[in-house]
Formats: structure tokens, C-alpha cells, sequence
């Protein structure tokens, strides 16, 4: 029986161990990716893009070409990637933050014109690396160094809900999903879902990963994994929205 | 592939569309675009002739996002480029400073409208400022003041082969008036003109295979420690600088014994050099002097040009509130020479306009 | 009630002329039209010149709509004074140009240059009904889209109906004898493949005594040019 590695072949060594934060979700989402990589094969096909936030501490992170971009414009670059360069696989790698408010615009043009890339999204609720402010998915109630008192809907209103309005602007052959970090298995199937609708030049991938930021929240390992699960995934609904492969992931909670 | 030009022609096109064509023969292989006047007919004509010669375009969702395809697409090894003005200059200077960063051989198209702010759409040359030193950054771009259509050909071709040789981000200056001009100018394809035309290369998706005969390419541009950026710019310093003297480019007429030196650049100094003429012609001994690049400025040649010309004076002419001045200000820091301005923010200048202000000033 | 009864108005007598002149920038279409609409108004009719640029209305005739006023032409266009003030760029389509053909009198429509071709004339009321309407290409052989024969006929065929062919071979102040005879060649050559009139060739004023000594087999209609003045 063979063994899996400890590190898929597609990470970077030399840049390793990696600087994220212990107990921070981006390892476990760039574990998936990484493995995804390499049983997929395409570590000299993808150009893996970084947008500003924690997501940019990845722009070294993988044995793959990669470039680090601006707060936001990930989407832009990978675009203008893959428009020249059709027969590269372009993943952009942000935040919620860098997703859903400054590069939203971006983001919503590019699901509108069915642009051919992978975007992944990671849903920490907070901005992690300016320091931990409120950020288009913070949680009502969720306190951040700009929500003091928590965050108050009659304010700022609610979070985003990335995956819904993208899944509602995209055409057929969009790929949309929300994994959470705490689901390996379906989390790193997703994520081959959205590389692979690529690969098949279907149209827009987008995978949102709901994650942890335990520095920021000041939660201790169980308090951590009670927010994903008992907090954070009762707000975002995980599964597949929509995909070109049929019926979608067994597991989607079906309204 | 049809030639693009076939031999050598005369033509009579209006600005935007010459720099379409220029782009075209100059190998430009994608164009991301947002609209905004009065560059529009750029767009309107690549979108017409770049799918006969199997080339690209985009309409994004703003000009930030046209930056930023470029920025991605030259990463990808393909010559593309970009046109705005006004309000959509302030928006591209975010990827333009990410091209000055990662040396990114980007190129733009600044066609000058009024500002601040919306201003006008016909004319201006108020861009000056932020095209040269928009970012923040040091101004690492080149910027070439066009002041005809055939400078718009002429150095359109080269802004694409200076973007890829010397790696900065690369811009044709021009304006409003050019944009929308009718002019005749001579369309050549450049390889038969003997211009050797700049090679692309990837930044990534380089061909080979990781691990095994190249290693994987990680390009940034933020770095954790003040040094590390602090060495950053220091090389792109050292770069820049070394290679300003082969880049810089100006224009020098009768200025040797003048009395008057007339300083302008882009379409105003069509009207200057028309002026220098009829004073001369009226035994006014005028002299004039036209940066062609803007940064890099020219700063040797025209601190050469003062000293020989022993002028008391010079007059400084632009449809912008000084922003020229400023450049030549700092470049010929400690010359004696005394400067007089006409300033007409986002209207054009004429050359009776520059006569009568020599006349008052003489 | 018919059609001609609603809108055909009769000019001193004579059947009125509505022409429409369509072409790319810098084909001289403006000229064109001003041209004519001048020469209408020389033989005694009334006449309206309509400015239906729509793509960059801000640099058309609208610089020269006063001089061409003073000339006695009725202008349908927007003014500098017009936008002087407004604080914004101004409307694109003139109200006036929407009903042109409700005016008495001959009507010359300069329209502006767009992917749309003729089509931009849906935006006159009644136009293409109209059995008055005759739709005049400009064409300039010395542009690149349209410096051949056949790229002449693909483009004509592009735009749509068109009901005559205006030959304006020129480029701008450098504009030879030479050009104009083997320009205008090229532009009657492909009229003669799509089947449609060349009405005449427009030649500059400044070129007259040199092409008067020369026989050619086409009709020549000596422009002054009056676009040049229409920037700063």
C-alpha cells in the first residue's frame, strides 16, 4: 500500500515551513491545492496568482510560477493571463477581503464574462494581515478592531455571500462552490472540481474555503474549531452551487 | 498572415487610428481597453483590425482592470497595451506602479483631456504629472511626447520595442487635439524600414519542467523589510539611470546666439517651432528646444544647449498650469537663465500666442 | 394621409434634395456635406445642414456651426456656445436632427462615422421611408481601409445601402494631382463593381488649376475646405 507523502510534490521546500500563523486555515487549503497539483499533473501548466492580504504569503508557497499582485486585482492579472496565454491554468489566490470588497468589481465581471479561470477564495471573516478588521464576511455581532462592539448589521449590514451572487451572475459551464477547511476530503474534491472545469475549459471556477484565523479571533484550538463549525458554517452554506458535472456534490445541504 | 502595410503609403488618419495601425506592425498582440474619450477610436479601430490579423481585445470592467490584464498578459510574454486620459490615467497608475515594480514592459497610451477630475474631453496637457511621476513610487517609466501622427506611428513602434528591451513601463504621450486630428503620414511597415522589432518573453509559463531542467519562477513586488525594498529600488535606480542616456530623446533648432529660448513639448511645439520661425523671420533671434522624452528628461542636453546659447531668457510654453516647467525646473537646477511661462491649462496654444508673449517679455 | 403628403416639402418650385453623407473620419464626409449644402444654398434654396455624429459629437462641424450660419445655412448642430457653461460635455443627438425632415427645404445630413453604418440614420424620423433620401459614400482611397478596390467594395458593402459614391481622394494639405487621379481610379473601379454612381470627385479648390487642364472622364466638384478650421 503505498503511502501518501507529508508534503505534495508540487510545494516549494525551500520555503518551507511556510509563515502562515499556527492554526491558520491557509496551510489546509494550500495542502488540497498542492495535492490537487500533483495528481492532476499540472505543476508546469498553472501560473499561481497572489492577491494582497495573507494570501500574498503564498506567493513563493508552490514548486509552480507564480506572481504576487495588488489588493484586489488577482482577478484582473490571472485574466489577462489566461486571455493571452490560453493554454496556461490560472489560479488566483485571495482573501475575503481582496474578493469581496476591493477587487469585487473585478470579481463579478470576470464570473459575468465566463472567464476561463480558478479563483479561490479564502473566507477567514476578517482582514488577517492588516491586523483584523472587519471584512465583508465578518459574522453580525463578530467584534474586529473596526467593529469594537461587534459587527452591527444596521451599519454594515450583512455578510456577503460570495458563492450565492456569483452562482446567480455566472452562465452555464461555471463551476461555484464553498468548502470549509474543517471538510478535507470534500474541500480538496471541490478544489480538483474547479481546477478540472478549467482543465476543460468549461468557463469561471470560484471556490470559496471557509477558514480559520485563530490569531485574530483570539481563540485558543477548540474555541477555533467551535467558530468554524458552530459560527461560521451555520452563516455560509457549504457545498457545490453549481457545476457543469451533473447533479453536484452528494453533500450539498439542499434548501 | 496578410501584411499589415504593405511597402511604404501615405495615409490621412486622425490620431487614434494611426496609433491602431502602429500598434498592429509593431507586433502588439492584445489590447485591453475601457472607454474613455478621447481615446476611444484606438479601441474602435483595433477591435476592427485586430481579428483580421489574429490579435486580441478586451473591454474590461474598468481601468484598473485594463492596467492589470496587461500586467497579467505581459507576464504571460505578449506584447499588449492599453489607452486612457484624464480620470482613467489616475486609475491605471495602481498597475502601472505594479509595472514599474516587477519591470513589467508594459505599454500605454495617454491621450491628454482637461482636468482635475472630469475637466474636459477635448485637450489638455495636464497629464504630465502623473504619467511621468503618477505612482509610488520614482517614476521609473518612459514617456515619449508625440507632437504628430507621425510621431504617434513613429513611436508607437518604438514604445513596444523600448518596453521590451529595456523592461519599464512605456508611454506615448498625446492629447486630445492629436487624437482626433487629421493628418497625412506615411505608414511603413517597420522590419522593411529596417527597425529590428523587440523579441517577447515570458515572466511565467516558461517553457520546461520544474524540478528537472528550470526552476519555478516566483515574481513579487512587497517585501517584509525596509532593506529588502530599499535594495529594490536602489538597482532600479542604478538601472535607470545607466540606461537614461540611450532612451532620452529632444529636438534643438537655432539656438545657438538666441536671445530667447522657446521651450515646449507635444503638439505645442508645433506652434513654437511655427513661432521661432517668424521671429527670426522679424530678426527676433529666438531659439527652440523640445524634450521628445519626458522621463527620462533631457536634462544634459538642454543645460549644454542654455550654456552655448548664451539666451538671458527662456520661455516656456504649455497647456498646463506648469507641470513642464517643474520638469525643467529640476532639471537645470543652478543654470542662471531667466524663465518666463504661458501657461494655458487645457487650451491649446497657437504661435501667435508664443510670439506675442516673446514680444511683451523682449 | 400618405407619406410624401406628411413630409415631402417642396423647395421654391424645385423637388428638394436630401442627401446623407456617410464615411469614416478623415474620408471628408464633413466637407462633403458642407460643400454641398453650400452649393444648394448658391442656387437659391433653402437649406439645413444636420450634424448626426454620434460617436464623438465633439469635434465635428460644431466648431464651425456659427461661421456656416453667417453663410446663410440653417445648422442643426450643437454650438460651443451651445455647451459653453454647461458643465458637462452636452447631449449627443441634437432634438432638432430627430425631426430634420420636417424642415422645408433641401436637408444634408453629415453622418458621423460608427460601426453602425447607415443605420445611425434610424435615428432621423422617417429617413429611410423617405423616397427623397439619398445615401452618399465619401471615400478616401488614401486610408488604409479603403486604399484598394476590393477592401473599397467590402467596405461599402459593410455599411449598408448606398445610393452613390462620392470619390474624395486627398491627403489633407499634401494632397497631389497624382493622388487624386489614381485615387479616384481606384474608388470608380470598385463603384463600377458594386454597380453603384460615382456623383462626382471632390477635389481642393487649391488643386483646381492644375486638374482643369487635365481631361477626366469623371465629374469634379472643387471643395473648399472649411474642416481644418474646425480644430483650435
Amino acid at each position: 500500500m503505498a503511502i501518501a507523502p507529508a508534503t505534495p510534490k508540487s510545494w516549494y521546500l525551500p520555503t518551507k515551513p511556510h509563515k502562515f500563523c499556527p492554526g491558520c486555515g491557509h496551510g489546509i487549503v494550500l495542502k488540497a491545492l498542492g495535492e490537487n497539483i500533483d495528481e492532476l499533473g499540472i505543476q508546469n501548466d498553472i501560473i499561481f496568482g497572489c492577491d494582497i492580504g495573507c494570501s500574498l504569503l503564498a506567493w513563493d508557497f508552490f514548486a509552480c510560477d507564480s506572481t504576487q499582485t495588488h489588493h484586489g486585482r488577482v482577478t484582473p492579472v490571472m485574466v489577462g493571463l489566461k486571455r493571452s496565454r490560453p493554454e496556461l491554468l490560472t489560479v488566483g489566490y485571495m482573501g475575503d477581503g481582496g474578493g469581496y470588497s476591493i477587487g469585487s468589481q473585478h470579481l463579478l465581471n470576470a464570473a459575468v464574462r465566463n472567464e476561463t479561470i480558478t479563483l479561490i477564495l479564502v473566507n477567514n471573516t476578517n482582514y488577517g494581515m492588516t491586523g483584523g478588521q472587519m471584512s465583508p464576511t465578518t459574522l453580525p455581532g463578530q467584534v474586529t478592531e473596526t467593529t469594537p462592539l461587534g459587527r452591527d448589521t444596521a451599519i454594515t449590514g450583512y455578510p456577503t455571500k460570495g458563492p450565492e451572487f456569483l452562482s446567480t451572475l455566472t452562465s452555464d459551464g461555471a463551476y461555484i462552490a464553498r468548502a470549509t477547511v474543517s471538510k478535507y476530503k470534500q474541500l480538496k474534491r471541490f478544489m480538483r472540481n474547479a481546477l478540472r472545469n478549467q482543465i476543460e475549459g468549461n468557463g469561471f471556477s470560484f471556490l470559496e474555503v471557509l477558514a480559520t484565523c485563530p490569531t485574530n479571533w483570539r481563540t485558543n484550538a477548540q474555541q477555533t474549531w467551535n467558530f468554524l463549525e458552530d459560527e461560521i458554517e451555520k452563516e455560509f452554506r457549504v457545498g457545490e452551487m453549481k457545476t457543469p458535472f451533473g447533479k453536484g456534490d452528494k453533500e450539498v445541504a439542499v434548501d | 498572415m496578410e501584411k499589415i502595410v504593405e511597402g511604404s503609403t501615405r495615409a490621412f488618419l486622425t490620431g487614434n487610428e494611426t496609433i491602431a495601425w502602429a500598434s498592429l506592425v509593431a507586433g502588439a498582440e492584445f489590447m485591453f481597453g475601457y472607454p474613455i474619450t478621447p481615446q476611444n477610436e484606438i479601441m474602435h479601430y483595433w477591435t476592427r483590425l485586430a481579428p483580421k490579423y489574429g490579435r486580441g481585445f478586451l473591454q474590461t470592467e474598468d481601468e484598473i482592470s485594463a492596467g492589470f490584464t496587461v500586467c497579467g498578459a505581459v507576464q504571460g510574454g505578449k506584447k499588449a497595451f492599453t489607452a486612457t486620459a484624464g480620470p482613467g490615467n489616475v486609475l491605471m497608475q495602481e498597475p502601472f506602479g505594479m509595472a514599474e515594480a516587477m519591470r513589467l514592459p508594459m505599454v500605454a497610451i495617454i491621450q491628454q483631456r482637461g482636468g482635475p477630475s472630469s475637466g474636459t474631453v477635448i485637450y489638455s496637457q495636464q497629464e504630465v504629472n502623473l504619467t511621468t511621476f503618477g505612482g509610488n513610487g520614482e517614476g521609473y517609466r518612459i514617456v515619449y511626447s508625440t507632437a504628430s501622427h507621425q510621431e504617434l506611428y513613429d513611436y508607437t513602434i518604438k514604445a513596444f520595442n523600448t518596453a521590451w528591451t529595456y523592461r519599464f513601463p512605456t508611454f506615448i504621450l498625446g492629447d486630445g487635439y492629436q487624437a482626433k486630428m487629421r493628418e497625412p503620414l506615411e505608414l511603413y511597415d517597420p522590419q522593411e524600414k529596417g527597425i529590428t522589432l523587440a523579441e517577447s518573453f515570458p515572466l511565467v509559463g516558461l517553457p520546461g519542467v520544474i524540478g528537472e531542467n528550470r526552476q519555478p519562477q516566483h515574481l513579487n513586488n512587497i517585501y517584509s523589510l525596509e532593506e529588502e525594498l530599499y535594495e529594490k529600488v536602489m538597482t532600479f535606480s542604478a538601472v535607470f539611470e545607466k540606461i537614461s542616456p540611450e532612451i532620452v530623446e529632444y529636438e534643438e533648432d537655432s539656438c545657438e546666439g538666441a536671445d530667447i529660448i522657446l521651450i515646449s513639448h507635444g503638439v505645442v511645439s508645433r506652434a513654437a517651432r511655427d513661432a521661432m520661425l517668424i521671429l527670426r523671420s522679424q530678426g527676433i533671434k529666438a531659439g527652440y528646444f523640445r524634450p521628445v522624452t519626458l522621463r527620462p528628461f533631457p536634462d544634459e542636453a538642454l543645460k549644454k544647449v542654455i550654456l552655448q546659447s548664451n539666451a538671458k531668457k527662456a520661455l516656456i510654453a504649455e497647456s498646463s498650469y506648469g507641470q513642464l516647467t517643474r520638469l525643467i525646473k529640476q532639471s537645470i537646477y543652478g543654470e542662471t537663465i531667466n524663465i518666463d511661462t504661458l501657461y494655458k491649462p487645457g487650451v491649446g496654444i497657437v504661435d501667435y500666442d508664443i510670439i506675442n508673449k516673446v514680444k511683451s517679455i523682449l | 394621409m400618405s407619406y410624401r403628403e406628411v413630409f415631402v416639402f417642396p423647395n421654391n418650385g424645385q423637388d428638394r434634395i436630401v442627401e446623407a453623407f456617410v464615411g469614416e473620419y478623415a474620408s471628408g464626409k464633413s466637407e462633403a456635406a458642407i460643400n454641398r449644402a453650400l452649393e444648394l444654398f448658391s442656387a437659391g434654396q433653402s437649406v439645413t445642414l444636420v450634424d448626426l455624429d454620434t460617436v464623438e459629437p465633439f469635434y465635428t462641424i460644431r466648431p464651425l456651426k456659427e461661421a456656416l450660419i453667417a453663410k446663410g445655412l440653417n445648422v442643426i448642430s450643437f454650438s460651443r456656445s451651445d455647451s459653453f457653461g454647461l458643465g458637462e460635455t452636452g447631449a449627443m443627438l441634437h432634438p432638432q436632427a430627430r425631426w430634420t425632415l420636417m424642415h422645408e427645404g433641401s436637408l444634408i445630413i453629415d453622418v458621423g462615422y460608427g460601426v453602425h453604418g447607415i443605420r445611425t440614420l434610424n435615428l432621423i424620423e422617417g429617413a429611410y421611408e423617405s423616397p427623397e433620401l439619398e445615401i452618399v459614400a465619401v471615400i478616401n482611397s488614401c486610408r488604409p481601409m479603403t486604399n484598394s478596390v476590393s477592401k473599397i467594395v467590402d467596405y461599402i458593402k459593410e455599411l449598408g445601402r448606398i445610393d452613390a459614391i462620392v470619390a474624395n481622394a486627398h491627403l489633407g494639405d499634401e494632397t497631389t494631382v497624382k493622388d487624386v487621379i489614381n485615387g479616384n481610379m481606384i474608388i470608380t473601379r470598385a463603384a463600377d463593381i458594386l454597380n453603384i454612381p460615382v456623383k462626382y470627385a471632390g477635389v481642393d479648390e487649391k488643386l483646381r488649376d492644375e486638374i482643369s487642364k487635365i481631361d477626366l472622364s469623371w465629374r469634379i466638384k472643387y471643395f473648399t475646405r472649411y474642416m481644418p478650421q474646425a480644430m483650435w
